[in-house]
């Protein structure tokens, strides 16, 4: 067995290795921007995007490796046709009937039911899974993405609810692949043995019989298509070559400018500012004016306490001279009788009354108004009157 | 009268510091009860000396910059105010004599920013939320012309009339204290609350006295008062919480027949998601992104179904998107699903993809993991993988 494992067969150039590697690096790359932004509000997303620079580099990171992603696919296009057409190979990566049944017997070998296990060609069912997993995600992620990319575009050919429904999509299908390639593409290619095909290019002898025993055996038998001569690779080249690069170079045109068209997800513009001033002040209420004082004419006609001396007495000075003790002129007997310094009112003298003269100084707390101090001197002028 | 004092002596000083003792300890007690530091005394005081003038209406002071001010204090509104109890050399500590002291106030304001650090002394803990607010900060820039506008504690209580803030059992403000903030406000901020009057809020509050609708407080924070600019963009980044405070609460939104789902579906779109990680890692972060006012409106906040420019309406909504894109066209306000989670008869296409996925998903992966897990079984039963050989292929048919 061991000497078996000398013998090797080639699987991959080193062009579809670096394609491999150029599709690890933008697919992992798209996972990890990607995903945190489906799970944007879960702890570990929030770490992923701070790690990354915030949401918007994220969201730029992401764009980048799309795009890398859809410029490989465009090289890998290209390829593959050169090698149908140009070189006629077998188009092994087709699926078919076959490779329901080889899922079948795998399984069934697997759990015992089945004593031999099939024999797999050149691309076994595993492989083609990946494949046209890949190539259905590639569709599906560019046409989404698209959408999300360039949603002002997309709502005028499409209707506005495309872009959420877009945006579900791209996501799920994100998980899905996600999810595939650590189920699927792990195990079968890290776990269950580490396979060096992408890495190295070939595969032992022994790895070849377990995966690709049919394969191996139309190699050993000689049934494997030969390449054309090259005159005739030459001659269909010729037409393939200037016809495939016109439509590669259109397709990457038109990738160019998808992804210019807008910036609408990245592109912060300032916040508008609010209109409206801040500070407008109500109109301040107007103080309010003294109130007119009650001086009707016929108060100095009848210029008694009881006509409205007392009243004017009330008002101006009540508050203070009331019932507090000291001068009171609540009441007529008590203002006559006056405070504790003697009588504030001299019936008959005006101009020699205490109150009189107090009031003329001002200053006094409660001032009466030069109008009603006139009354109340022609009052004590006419001797004071009660009634 | 010597000789009594000398003998009582040694009765008397365990009685004052005992006394002493039980002074400190109330004043601790106050102190740590936070809220009113001294508890104002039971009963009232006599303030008649001073209203004896100050009652007297329309009396005015007429200050040296030719403002005058009112020094009325009308009694039975200071006899309904929550400072009824005090006396009023409390506040105004230099007025002990008639006639009264010479005041440096150049004009009407500057008398009312020499109280500005009376209420402190009773009212320490509202007065340290206000230390860092909006309006504490224009008043401490120099710069600004308004600086000397910005309120202080008596531009928003008024001390001589003040009533007791009434709340209900659940500490909430009453409708009409709503609508007594608004207009308190107002005073200052006239123009944003005269889009506030028309707005749904302002209705609630102003016109209904409704407890549940938002004024100026509810959003804006009472003593601690964050604006909006001086807090950079901190305040847009957040504000969609503000929002979120009611409109989450099924007990207040249910009364309406409002969904409370408006944060988590704003959240799980594309502006609500940059939104929450630019507050959580960013939050210096300048955005346009749309927070909910952007589309709802700020202070004229309307319903979504009002006739005139209620954003339900999708002609009103094209011109909300068109405010950040100017190209939309009539169907790109489709690609909002205005707060709704998809379902049947709610954007159908969304609903329809994410079945697909509920479907393909698991359909995929279980596929894989039965198809990997028989081959684990295999391994592990130690059978190597044998391939019929080539002879068998003739055999079968092949």
């Amino acid at each position: 067995m061991s000497e078996l494992r000398q013998i090797y067969y080639q699987r991959f150039s080193i062009a579809q290795r670096i394609e491999h590697l150029i599709l690890i690096l933008s697919f992992t790359i798209l996972a990890l921007t990607g995903i945190p932004q489906k799970f944007a509000q879960a702890g570990i997303s929030e770490a992923i995007i701070a790690l990354l620079g915030g949401i918007t580099t994220v969201r730029i990171i992401h764009r980048v490796a799309a795009t890398l992603f859809a410029l490989e696919a465009i090289y890998h296009a290209f390829v593959i046709g050169y090698k149908l057409i140009v070189w006629r190979v077998e188009a092994s990566m087709l699926p078919g009937i076959r490779d329901g049944r080889d899922v079948y017997d795998y399984f069934m070998h697997n759990i015992g039911l089945k004593k031999e296990a099939p024999r797999l060609p050149r691309y076994n069912f595993a492989e083609k899974m990946e494949y046209w997993a890949m190539l259905w995600g590639l569709i599906l992620m560019g046409l989404t993405g698209f959408i999300l990319w360039n949603p002002i575009a997309a709502a005028r050919i499409l209707p506005g609810v495309f872009i959420p429904a877009a945006k579900v999509a791209h996501g799920w299908e994100a998980v899905l692949a996600v999810a595939a390639i650590i189920i699927w593409h792990f195990y079968n290619v890290h776990l269950k043995r580490w396979n060096w095909a992408m890495i190295k290019g070939r595969l032992s002898r022994e790895e070849m019989e377990e995966e690709h025993a049919g394969e191996l055996e139309r190699i050993e038998k000689g049934e494997i298509r030969p390449r054309p001569a090259l005159e005739t690779i030459r001659k269909r080249a010729r037409i393939y070559v200037p016809i495939a690069s016109a439509i590669c170079l259109a397709l990457t045109l038109v990738v160019l400018r998808f992804i210019t068209f807008e910036e609408t997800a990245i592109k912060t513009i300032p916040p508008a500012v609010e209109a409206g001033e801040v500070f407008s002040p109500q109109t301040p209420t107007p103080l309010p004016t003294a109130a007119l004082t009650p001086t009707p004419a016929a108060v100095i006609e009848a210029a008694t306490w009881d006509a409205g001396i007392g009243e004017l007495f009330k008002a101006q000075c009540g508050s203070c001279h009331g019932s507090m003790g000291g001068l009171s002129l609540d009441s007529y007997v008590d203002a006559l009788k006056g405070g504790s310094g003697g009588a504030v009112i001299l019936p008959g003298d005006a101009d020699g009354s205490p109150l009189v003269a107090l009031q003329a100084k001002g200053g006094h707390p409660g001032t009466f108004s030069a109008a009603d101090l006139e009354i109340i001197k022609a009052w004590i002028a006419a001797g004071a009157p009660e009634k | 009268m010597g000789t009594t004092l000398r003998k009582r002596l040694p009765l008397l000083t365990p009685i004052a510091v005992i006394l002493a003792l039980m002074l400190v300890g109330a004043a601790a007690l106050l102190i740590s009860s936070g809220q009113v530091l001294a508890a104002p005394p039971a009963q009232k005081p006599d303030n008649s000396l001073c209203l004896g003038c100050h009652r007297q209406a329309g009396k005015t002071w007429e200050l040296p910059g030719g403002s005058a001010i009112s020094i009325v204090v009308n009694p039975e509104q200071y006899d309904a105010s929550v400072h009824a109890n005090l006396a009023c050399q409390t506040c105004h500590t230099n007025i002990a004599t008639f006639p009264h002291p010479a005041n440096s106030a150049q004009d009407a304001r500057d008398y009312t920013l020499q109280y500005a650090d009376t209420c402190a002394r009773c009212h320490p803990d509202q007065v340290a939320e206000t230390a860092d607010n909006a309006h504490a900060r224009v008043r401490q820039d120099p710069g600004n012309p308004n600086a000397r506008n910005a309120p202080t504690c008596a531009d928003c209580h008024n001390p001589h009339t003040q009533s007791l803030i009434q709340k209900d059992e659940n500490g909430k403000l009453t409708g009409p204290e709503h609508a007594a903030a608004a207009n308190t406000c107002a005073k200052c901020h006239n123009q944003i609350a005269q889009e506030y009057a028309q707005s749904v809020h302002g209705e609630g509050v102003l016109v209904n006295n409704n407890p549940d609708v938002p004024s100026c407080i509810d959003c804006h924070g009472v003593h601690n008062i964050s604006g909006p600019t001086a807090s950079g963009n901190l305040f847009r980044l957040t504000s969609p919480q503000i929002c979120a405070r009611c409109h989450t609460d099924e007990s207040t939104m249910g009364k309406y027949g409002l969904s409370t789902q408006v944060l988590n579906t704003y959240i799980a779109d594309f502006h609500g998601t940059t939104v929450t990680l630019f507050e959580k890692l960013d939050p210096d972060q300048e955005t346009n992104m749309p927070v909910c006012f952007d589309c709802h409106g700020i202070h004229d906040i309307k319903r979504v179904s009002d006739p005139d420019g209620g954003i339900q309406i999708k002609e009103n909504l094209l011109v909300t998107c068109q405010k950040c894109h100017p190209d939309a066209t009539p169907n790109f306000p489709d690609s909002w699903l205005s707060h709704y989670i998809p379902s049947k008869d709610r954007a159908p296409l969304v609903f329809y993809v994410e079945w697909f996925y509920k479907i393909l998903i698991p359909l995929v992966l279980g596929g894989m993991i039965v198809l990997v897990g028989s081959d684990i079984f295999r391994r592990a039963t130690h059978r190597k993988a044998r391939p019929a050989g080539p002879d068998a292929e003739e055999k079968t048919g092949r």
